[in-house]
C-alpha cells in the first residue's frame, strides 16, 4: 500500500487500491475519541477471537461429556469438581453446552453474515456499475427491504417456515442483505470514478475484468469489517429468536434457548439462564470489538 | 416541506403494503393448515372442503389477498387459535401493557443517550474504559440485562417487583396505562406502584438502544464542536455553553433522532423478550405464546402491527428530521 494518498498518481492498474474513505487531514478536536488508531487492541481483539474460534471448533473433543446427556447431578453450581461452570437443572454439563451453543452461534452467525454479505456485495455492485435504470430498481428495492423492521421479519420469516435453526437464519439473511447492498453500491460509484479505474477502462479492461481486479477488491475490505462486526449482531439477534422459542426445540445446546429455559430456574439456580447469557454478550462484544478496531485500522492507515 | 411529507407518507403505504404481502403469504403459504388446526386431524373430508370454502383458501392468491387486506382494514383480524378468542379482543387487552413498556423504553433510550453521551466523549484512560464498558453494555442481549436486572434488584437487593405490572389488580382507569391511570383518578400509590414495576423491563430494553444513542450523539457533538460554523460563532464571542447549545446540539439531533428511529425496530424485538421475563402481559408475551402453540393467524397479526407501528414511527421521525434540518428535504 502506497503511504501517502495522492488522488493524481494512477497506480498501475494491477495493483488493488487500498480502499480507503476520503481522508481530510483533520484537526485534532478537544475531546475527540482517542482510539483512532490501535493496532494493539485491534491484535489482542483478533487473538482472543482466534482462541475462541478454536475452541469452538475443538468443541466436543475438549469435553469428557456430552452436550444433551446427563452427567452429574443437577443445579450443581459453577467452580464445582469436574463441573467448571456448574450444571442445569437436568444434570447437563453447563460448559459442554456452552461450547456447543457457541459453536451454533457461530457457524450459523458466520453463514447468515456471509450469505447476506456475498448477496448484497453482487447487488450492490451490479447496481453501482449498472447504473440508470437498472441502479434505481435495485436501490428501490433496497430500500423497501431496509424500511421494514428487522427482527419483526426476521420473527415473521422463521415463523412462517416453522421455528427451527435454519429458518431463523434465513429470517435474518433476509433483512441483513439490503445494508451491504447499499454500502456496496455507495463504494462501487465512489470507486467506480476514480484515477484507477479510469485508467483500467481506458486501456480497454472492460465488463467483469473491470469488476473483479479493479472494483471489488478496493470495496472488500470495508464490506468485510462491516462484516466482523455485524457478525456480532447476528449472534445476539439468533439468541434472541431461540430465546423466544423460534430456534432448535429442547435439548439443543443453543445458547438463546438454555437461557430461556434455565430463566424457571432463576431463584434457585441463576447460573443456568446467566452463563448462557454471558456467552452471547462476550462473542457478541468480542466481534463488535473486533470490527470497530479493524475500521480505526483501516481508517487509520497512512493517518 | 409538505411536499416532502406527503411523498414520505406516500412510500409509507407502500412499504405497509409490501409488508402485509409478505405475512399474508407467510401466514397463508408457511406452517400448517389452517383448516387441519381449526377442525383436527379427524375431520371429514366434506367438512374441510366445507371450511376451505369458508375460509375461502380455494379463491385464486389475489383475490385472497383483497380478502385479507379489506378484512383487516375493517377491523376483523380473524380467531386467535391458542385462546379461541377473536385476535382483536387479545389485542385490544394487551395493546395498552405494550404502550405502556414502550413509552416508557423510549424515554429510557433518550435519557441514557444523553447522559452517557457526555460521558462517551471522556478524554484519556478513562474515557476508554468507559467507552469499552458501555460497548460490552450494548453487546449484551437483552435477556441478559433483565437476568441481571432480576438477581441484583429483587433476589439480591429485594427493591424492586419483577413480576407483572402491579401489585393491585388492573386499574379502574381508562388508558389502560397504569402508571397514568393512577395519576388520572388521583391514586398516587397505584401510579407509584405500577412505576416500580415498569422501571427494571423498560430499562433493560432501552439499555442497547440508548447506548446506541449516545455513541451517535458523541460523535456528532464533537464533529459539530470542532467544525468551521462553530469556530466562527466562537471568533464571534459566543461562549462555549452557547455554542454547544445553538450549534452543537441542534446539527447533533439529527443524527441521533434518526438513531433513535432505527433503534426504535431493536426496542420492539427487546420488549418481546423483556415482556416474556417480567411476565409483562403485553403483545410480547402473546406474541410467544401464539408462537409456542404454532397459532400462526396470532403470529402473522402481531408482526403486521409491530411492524406497521415501527414503519410509521420511522416515517414521523424522518418527516420530523426534514422539519429540523432543511438539507434532508433536498435529498
Amino acid at each position: 500500500m502506497p503511504s501517502s494518498p495522492d488522488a493524481t498518481t494512477v497506480p498501475a492498474p494491477t495493483a488493488a487500491a487500498p480502499a480507503r474513505r476520503r481522508m481530510l487531514p483533520l484537526p485534532s478536536r478537544p475531546g475527540r475519541r482517542g482510539h483512532e488508531a490501535r493496532p494493539v487492541g485491534a491484535v489482542v481483539a483478533l487473538t482472543l477471537l482466534g482462541v475462541v474460534v478454536l475452541v469452538a471448533l475443538l468443541g466436543p473433543a475438549l469435553s469428557p461429556y456430552s452436550s444433551i446427556t446427563v452427567s452429574g447431578p443437577p443445579d450443581l453450581a459453577p467452580f464445582s469438581a469436574g463441573h467448571w461452570l456448574g450444571t442445569d437443572h437436568l444434570g447437563f454439563d453447563i460448559a459442554t453446552r456452552v461450547v456447543e451453543g457457541a459453536r451454533t452461534s457461530l457457524y450459523a452467525a458466520c453463514v447468515v453474515t456471509l450469505g447476506s454479505a456475498v448477496f448484497g456485495l453482487a447487488l450492490g455492485t451490479l447496481a453501482g456499475m449498472a447504473g440508470g435504470w437498472v441502479d434505481q430498481v435495485l436501490m428501490r428495492l433496497t430500500d423497501l427491504f431496509l424500511a421494514f423492521p428487522a427482527t419483526i421479519v426476521a420473527m415473521a420469516v422463521a415463523m412462517g417456515l416453522g421455528p427451527s435453526l435454519s429458518s431463523s437464519m434465513i429470517g435474518i439473511a433476509v433483512i441483513w442483505w439490503p445494508l451491504y447492498a447499499r454500502l456496496t453500491r455507495g463504494e462501487v460509484r465512489r470507486v467506480a470514478s476514480s484515477p484507477h479505474v479510469e485508467a483500467a477502462r481506458l486501456s480497454g479492461t472492460r465488463g467483469l475484468t473491470l469488476v473483479r481486479r479493479h472494483v471489488v477488491p478496493s470495496v472488500l475490505p470495508t464490506v468485510v469489517v462491516t462484516a466482523s462486526m455485524d457478525i456480532g449482531g447476528v449472534i445476539a439477534m439468533l439468541a434472541g429468536l431461540a430465546f423466544i422459542g423460534l430456534g432448535s426445540p429442547e435439548p439443543a445446546p443453543e445458547l438463546g434457548l438454555m437461557a430461556s429455559s434455565g430463566m424457571q430456574y432463576i431463584l434457585g439456580s441463576w447460573w443456568i439462564a446467566v452463563i448462557p447469557g454471558i456467552a452471547v454478550g462476550l462473542l457478541s462484544l468480542l466481534f463488535t470489538y473486533t470490527g470497530d478496531a479493524l475500521r480505526s485500522l483501516l481508517r487509520g492507515t497512512g493517518a | 416541506m409538505l411536499r416532502f411529507a406527503v411523498r414520505r407518507l406516500g412510500s409509507l403505504v407502500l412499504v405497509l403494503l409490501c409488508l402485509s404481502i409478505l405475512v399474508f403469504v407467510l401466514s397463508r403459504y408457511g406452517g400448517g393448515d389452517p383448516v387441519r388446526s381449526y377442525l383436527g386431524n379427524n375431520a371429514s373430508a366434506s367438512a374441510v372442503a366445507a371450511m376451505r370454502e369458508k375460509l375461502g383458501l380455494d379463491d385464486p392468491m389475489p383475490v385472497q389477498f383483497w380478502d385479507y387486506v379489506s378484512r383487516l382494514l375493517h377491523g376483523d383480524l380473524g380467531m386467535s387459535l391458542s385462546t379461541r378468542r377473536p385476535v382483536r379482543a387479545e389485542l385490544a387487552d394487551r395493546l395498552p401493557a405494550t404502550l405502556e413498556l414502550a413509552i416508557a423504553t423510549l424515554l429510557f433510550s433518550v435519557v441514557i443517550g444523553v447522559v452517557l453521551a457526555r460521558v462517551y466523549a471522556l478524554p484519556g484512560c478513562f474515557g476508554g474504559i468507559v467507552r469499552f464498558t458501555l460497548l460490552g453494555a450494548a453487546s449484551a442481549p437483552a435477556f441478559l440485562v433483565a437476568t441481571a436486572g432480576v438477581l441484583i434488584f429483587f433476589v439480591q437487593l429485594g427493591w424492586l417487583p419483577v413480576s407483572g405490572r402491579t401489585s393491585y389488580g388492573p386499574s379502574e382507569g381508562l388508558s389502560g396505562i397504569y402508571v397514568l391511570d393512577g395519576l388520572l383518578t388521583g391514586n398516587l400509590a397505584y401510579s407509584w406502584d405500577a412505576l416500580q414495576h415498569l422501571l427494571l423491563p423498560a430499562f433493560a430494553a432501552s439499555l442497547g438502544p440508548g447506548v446506541a444513542l449516545a455513541r451517535v450523539l458523541a460523535d456528532g457533538l464533537s464533529t459539530s464542536i470542532g467544525s468551521a460554523y462553530a469556530r466562527t460563532a466562537r471568533s464571534l464571542g459566543e461562549s462555549e455553553r452557547s455554542v454547544l447549545r445553538r450549534h452543537g446540539l441542534r446539527n447533533a439531533a439529527s443524527p441521533a433522532l434518526s438513531m433513535l428511529g432505527v433503534q426504535f425496530g431493536m426496542m420492539l424485538s427487546s420488549l418481546v423478550v423483556v415482556e416474556q421475563i417480567f411476565s409483562w402481559n403485553g403483545l410480547g408475551q402473546y406474541l410467544v405464546m401464539a408462537i409456542d402453540r404454532a397459532d400462526t393467524n396470532a403470529v402473522a397479526t402481531i408482526s403486521l402491527l409491530l411492524g406497521a407501528f415501527y414503519v410509521v414511527i420511522n416515517a414521523l421521525v424522518d418527516i420530523a428530521l426534514a422539519a429540523i434540518d432543511p438539507r434532508v428535504r433536498l435529498s
